[in-house]
């Protein structure tokens, strides 16, 4: 016991001895992400923009964003206004690319660099084709925001949005015949998860069905109902691909369950059976 | 026929003689009880991981871009894949249970007293490596989980000074986890761990044989009458190793096996939910990061002493004198009901191992 | 004596049935993954694409692009984009395949020029005999 009090003061004197090395360990290791808090990307972008030099209205665009879903897929400021995010000098010259705030009507363009698809199916729309003939008609940010952008969904076809520029009522229409199918890519969208959860690969899957929810989603931005309800069979024929698998595989896992549980009795037969045998030799020996 | 060929065997291997020396004549204590079968379910809980892991490494692909990917597939696309993994992964989890209520067991009925100290520490060393094994083994699948979850443990060594950073570094092979720390640990799990823990183990069964086993201190003693004189053969009174005994064992293995595939039916995923199902991404760190379960104690106690090399030099001190603690424990009384300040202090410990466990998983 | 023996039934019983649960799966657990009874190969007339040109097909289910490449012949892909699964479509102007859901964008050779994607897309075997290219047969084989 001595020598177990004698060792403790020692380290406790070496302890205090090394008090400065505290900081360097703190720093270390309690300043790591997981210690808490989001990590915050360096970029010159973000740290001019959160600066107190800033305009309270572009001080709070990196807040916005953090929140987005481009954000959550690693799609920074750079990736859509150009400039170098690297170099705090040249962040915002033209000639790396730069491109602040688009003109109204050249949104689509600016979106469009990334979704080649919806922008194509826009333009040719009422919508787009209404936004280049008079720069009034509504725009991707018009809808789905800029900044803060969120997972596109069937809820942005609203009585309150569309009702700023025209009636409902043919936007109800469109929304009725996207509903059943938007319901049922977002129900095998859960049921994936729910077997990626399980441990499963699902990625084939999840794959086919991101294609087919986009490809729905550019024929939507048409605005041409007739073309979606034309269409809808060929998408219910892919989501049904898919669904024969995710039923394949639940199939699969409830045979696992089954087997294991299976397995649980052998054991606990095994022991019974193995318990009472050795109770005899107790009883007899 | 059936004749000559058990008398060839006997002349070369002499089975007969084995199984009369080994099972029959060797000889356990009269009053011994079920607590003492633990030490052989882990030794079959450790068998069954190195005969699923050999499966695993079968599939399994030790690179970081391909880990979890071939994980997924042994989980959905190799037949009967799900079975071994989930035999493995719950069974790392089960086998630290066992060896801590071995542990137990043995510190309460105060087995490891003299001559037994040897036995002690090599059982030590031996969890140790167990938990350098889940350590390992936990970082494989290179999942959101693993990757951030060994982030943390190893990072604890750093708490060292001068020498700690150096001591993580290698561990890791770099500042940080990354497709090496993945080599590494592999290494580690498959190549370098096995045959240290099986050395250890043959030590450790070759003390319990050569001196036998303790008897329970609780009601008549039959060892305190005859201290041990040596190798503790017929002569030695007590119940035949085999078949009473040796049946309670296996009745214990069973146990075992029911429990872990109860838990791989019912609770499929309690040791692998949520991000053990994203690939490990090093540029986001899930919220709610912790080490797993068995290292919560010793993380959460660093996180909470200020001074960190007074924390970590508290854990250093707890695992040598656990390591050592027949050399400083040497009263001869057994009985740990005999001894209150023996018992309060082994049961603050638990208390506090407990405590800080749960406090670290919040 | 009688228990005992029974017990001893019992527990034979019990214990090959533990036994074959387990050998069995590790049966089909090292046995070599069965071949599966899909198409070997399709083939296209070589006059359906002319120079420059490509044509989309579906080849065991999966979209597939054969292109009649300038000066490099003729090639397949798939056309699942390697980043979210979208299909890419092909751009005769700029000699490029792109993905119209992020702007990913791959060569002739399949590689990576732009965009999201982490990977190059994959390349189906293909070979070209007389006036048809049979697609799903590699060149060697």
């Amino acid at each position: 016991m001595k020598y177990v009090l004698s060792l403790l003061i020692v380290l406790s004197a070496a302890a205090v001895a090394t008090a400065g090395y505290r900081e360097t360990f703190e720093k270390e290791f309690l300043s790591k992400p997981w210690a808490g808090g989001p990590i915050v990307e360096k970029s010159a972008c973000i740290e001019c923009h959160t600066s107190d030099m800033m305009k309270a209205s572009f001080r709070g665009i990196p807040d916005e964003w953090q929140g987005s879903w481009h954000a959550l897929n690693e799609v920074s400021c750079h990736d859509c206004h150009g400039g170098d995010p690297k170099d705090p000098s040249m962040a915002m010259s033209h000639v790396r690319g730069f491109v602040g705030k688009p003109n109204y009507e050249d949104v689509p363009e600016f979106c469009g660099k990334c979704h080649i698809g919806i922008m194509k199916n826009y333009l040719e729309s009422g919508h787009g084709r209404a936004l280049k003939a008079t720069r009034k008609g509504p725009n991707c940010v018009t809808c789905h925001g800029s900044h803060g952008i969120q997972r596109a969904s069937i809820d942005i076809i609203n009585e309150q949005l569309c009702t700023r520029c025209h009636s409902y009522e043919r936007a109800k229409t469109m929304k009725q015949a996207l509903f059943l199918t938007e319901k049922r890519m977002g129900e095998i969208g859960k049921e994936l998860n729910e077997l990626r959860g399980e441990g499963i690969f699902v990625g084939d899957e999840e794959k086919t069905l991101f294609s087919t929810q986009a490809e729905f989603r550019a024929l939507f931005h048409t605005v041409d109902v007739s073309l979606v309800k034309k269409s809808t069979d060929e998408f219910t024929k892919r989501l049904d691909g898919i669904e024969k698998n995710v039923r394949k595989t639940s199939a699969e896992l409830r045979i696992r369950r089954n087997f294991s549980a299976f397995l649980t009795f052998v054991f606990a037969g095994l022991a019974i059976i193995v318990g009472m045998l050795a109770r005899t030799y107790k009883d007899k020996d | 026929m059936w004749k000559r060929i058990r008398d060839w065997i006997e002349v070369r291997i002499g089975l007969d003689e084995l199984v009369r020396t080994q099972l029959r004549d060797y000889r356990v204590p009269e009053n011994i009880n079920i607590f003492y079968t633990l030490g052989f379910v882990a030794m079959v809980a450790y068998m069954i991981q190195a005969v699923t892991g050999f499966f695993l490494l079968v599939y399994y692909v030790p690179h970081s871009e391909h880990a979890f990917r071939s994980i997924q597939d042994i989980m959905t696309r190799v037949p009967y894949g799900w079975l071994f993994r989930q035999m493995h992964v719950m069974g790392g989890n089960l086998i630290v249970i066992v060896l801590i209520l071995h542990l137990f067991s043995v510190l309460f009925t105060g087995s490891y007293k003299k001559p037994r100290e040897l036995t002690w520490t090599s059982g030590g060393l031996m969890l140790a490596t167990v938990f350098l094994f889940c350590l390992s083994g936990f970082l494989l699948p290179w999942s959101q989980l693993s990757y951030w979850s060994t982030t943390i443990v190893t990072t604890m060594p750093a708490a060292f000074p001068y020498v700690g950073d150096f001591v993580a570094n290698v561990l890791r092979g770099g500042d940080h986890i990354s497709g090496s720390t993945l080599n590494r640990f592999f290494a580690l799990h498959v190549a370098l761990l096995p045959p240290i823990l099986v050395t250890l183990l043959a030590f450790h069964l070759f003390l319990i044989r050569r001196i036998g086993i303790s008897s329970p201190p609780f009601g008549e003693t039959v060892e305190e009458n005859s201290p041990w004189v040596g190798y503790k053969h017929e002569q030695y009174h007590g119940q035949p190793f085999y078949p009473g005994f040796f049946l309670k064992e296996i009745f214990m293995v069973m146990i075992y096996l029911a429990v872990m595939f109860f838990f791989i039916t019912f609770t499929p995923t309690f040791f692998a939910s949520g991000d053990a199902n994203i690939q490990a991404d090093t540029l986001r760190t899930p919220v709610h990061s912790r080490p797993e379960w068995y290292f919560l104690a010793p993380y959460q106690m660093l996180k909470l002493i200020p001074n960190k090399f007074f924390g970590i030099g508290v854990q250093v001190i707890f695992v040598l004198l656990f390591l050592l603690w027949p050399f400083i424990d040497t009263k001869a009384e057994k009985n740990v009901l005999k001894r209150p300040f023996l018992l309060s202090v082994i049961l603050c410990c638990m208390v506090l191992w407990v405590v800080l466990t749960i406090w670290g998983a919040y | 004596m009688k228990r005992r023996r029974f017990l001893g039934v019992l527990l034979a019983v019990f214990g090959a049935t533990a036994a074959t649960s387990f050998a069995y799966p590790l049966l089909r657990f090292f046995a070599p993954p069965s071949r599966d009874s899909r198409v070997k190969n399709v083939s296209i007339s070589k006059n359906d694409i002319p120079l420059g040109g490509a044509r989309s097909i579906v080849f065991n289910d999966n979209p597939v692009i054969v292109i009649n490449r300038y000066e490099k012949g003729f090639v397949a892909f798939s056309r699942v984009c390697t980043h979210l699964g979208c299909l890419v479509e092909y751009d005769k102007g700029q000699r490029k395949l792109v993905c119209p859901c992020h702007a990913g964008t791959f060569d002739l050779d399949g590689n990576v020029l732009s965009g999201p994607p982490p990977g190059p897309l994959p390349l189906i075997p293909l070979k070209v005999e007389g006036d048809f290219i049979i697609i799903g047969t590699s060149v060697t084989g």
